[in-house]
Formats: structure tokens, C-alpha cells, sequence
């Protein structure tokens, strides 16, 4: 029992040693888009009333080739520092995940473009190389 | 007491190596992964529709409307910045903090454009500028 509280405390003050100078930082830019509510969102049968009830309000409102179009959009930024006191590192990376709905004259839906890209971010420190 | 050169060496370089970095901040931002031709290589105009695209490259930053058809606009930005402050060789001597600061900031942005025709078929793609390459160099002068 003594060896593993020792082991443990060894663990945590290497961790403080290693993680020194370290920051982390994240930013977000409007609500998460749910993927749930993409997938009810069904082309030629939904109609404009049921995708505000299942999104909200689009950021915003577009009018291409003669049809409305829905745009939601949000913003996720991670950006990591290395602070190692004569010389600092940091890189901020910045992806967004966007929707747009593309709606018919009749008020129904045409087609819905979607795509997460703030899946694939992660938090980097290192400003070199891509 | 003397010192062997080859003891003296690291400490002399490691010195050098501390003063040259001294105060240096090197940052770089991204927007989105930055597109190449390789990437929108499978592009065909006359062929390739709207849904084509968004399966291989994802959906596009902003679809705007145009007299000769439809935009959509694919951006990324690659910015680096460099920052040395050699002020701080003074400090441990200074009973100020003194500055003398230099730095520099590059800024790539480009956006990959694509237009279609009423049936969402590619008629023209281009890419708006291309980045320029990403450099950390504080010297601006």
C-alpha cells in the first residue's frame, strides 16, 4: 500500500515537472450543431417550420439560385503554449463545422450540406512544419 | 582552476544558444487545413456536381449567389509570427525592464472558389491566392 501512495506521488510531481510552462487554451464561437438533429432533417419532406424547431434560428439566411438557404455555423479554437522562460512556442489552430440547408420554393427541404471538421482538432504546440 | 577546452565548448555554445533565443516568441495560427491542387485535382468542370465536392473536401465555408451561377468559397489562413526581444540581455543588470524588440508577422490567406451552374455542376474552380510560404523571420527590415 505505502509503495503504490509512493508511486502515485511520484507520478504526480513528474507530471507538475513535465507539465510546467505548458497552456492550454480553447475558444468556441456559437452552439454545437447536434448531429442527431442533422440526421431528422429529412430532403423533400421536411419543411422550414420543423428545421427551425429542431436547429433554432440559422446564423444566417442566404438566397442562392432562387431558394432559401440555412447556414449554421460554429467555431472551435485550441491553441497550446510551451513557456520555457528565454524562448515561447504557441500555435493556435482554428476549424469550423458549417450546415446549410437548402430550401425549395414550397418552404421544403432540397438538400442539407453538412460537415464536422472540429472533430479531427487538437490542441498543438509545436509552430513548425504543417 | 582551468577549465579543459572540450568542457569549455558546450558551456560556450549553450551560452550563445541562451542569449541568441533570449525573449523569442514564435506563434503561428491556422484557420481550417489548407487546401492543394492535389487535393481538388479530382475536379472536373462540366462534370463534377456540388455533392461531389462536399463528399470529398467537406462543406464549404460560404455559398453566396452570382449573375453567372453559384459560389462556394473554401478559406484558410496561415499566419506565423516571430518576436525577439533582446532588452532582455540587460535585466539581470537593469534596474528597469528595458525593451528592444523586434518582430514580425506574416499573414497567408487563401480560399479555393468554385462556381456552378443552376443544376450545382462545377462550371469554373480557382484558388483566390496562393499562401505564401509559412517563415519565421523577426527581422523586419
Amino acid at each position: 500500500m505505502l509503495f503504490v501512495k509512493q508511486l502515485a506521488s511520484i507520478i504526480i510531481v513528474l507530471a507538475l515537472i513535465l507539465l510546467q510552462g505548458c497552456a492550454f487554451n480553447r475558444g468556441t464561437l456559437g452552439d454545437d450543431i447536434r448531429p442527431e438533429a442533422v440526421a431528422a432533417i429529412k430532403k423533400t419532406a421536411t419543411t422550414k417550420a420543423e428545421v427551425l424547431s429542431l436547429l433554432g434560428a440559422p446564423d444566417r439566411l442566404l438566397q442562392v439560385n432562387g431558394r432559401d438557404v440555412f447556414q449554421y455555423y460554429r467555431y472551435d479554437a485550441k491553441a497550446g503554449s510551451l513557456l520555457l522562460i528565454i524562448i515561447n512556442f504557441s500555435r493556435l489552430s482554428i476549424k469550423s463545422d458549417d450546415l446549410f440547408v437548402i430550401l425549395n420554393h414550397e418552404g421544403i427541404v432540397e438538400d442539407v450540406i453538412s460537415s464536422k471538421r472540429t472533430d479531427g482538432l487538437e490542441f498543438r504546440f509545436w509552430p513548425f512544419g504543417e | 582552476m582551468k577549465l579543459p577546452l572540450s568542457g569549455l565548448c558546450p558551456i560556450l555554445l549553450s551560452t550563445v544558444m541562451c542569449v541568441t533565443f533570449f525573449g523569442c516568441n514564435v506563434a503561428r495560427i491556422t484557420l481550417n487545413t489548407p487546401l492543394t491542387q492535389d487535393d481538388v485535382a479530382f475536379i472536373v468542370p462540366g462534370q463534377t456536381t456540388l455533392a461531389d465536392v462536399i463528399t470529398k473536401l467537406g462543406s464549404p465555408d460560404s455559398i453566396t449567389d452570382s449573375h453567372r451561377g453559384i459560389v462556394t468559397t473554401y478559406r484558410f489562413h496561415d499566419m506565423t509570427y516571430s518576436r525577439v526581444n533582446f532588452g532582455w540581455l540587460l535585466r539581470p543588470w537593469s534596474p528597469v525592464d528595458p525593451d528592444l524588440i523586434i518582430s514580425r508577422t506574416g499573414f497567408g490567406a487563401d480560399a479555393f472558389e468554385l462556381l456552378y451552374d443552376s443544376d450545382w455542376v462545377v462550371t469554373h474552380q480557382s484558388f483566390l491566392r496562393h499562401l505564401s510560404g509559412s517563415r519565421f523571420n523577426p527581422y523586419p527590415f
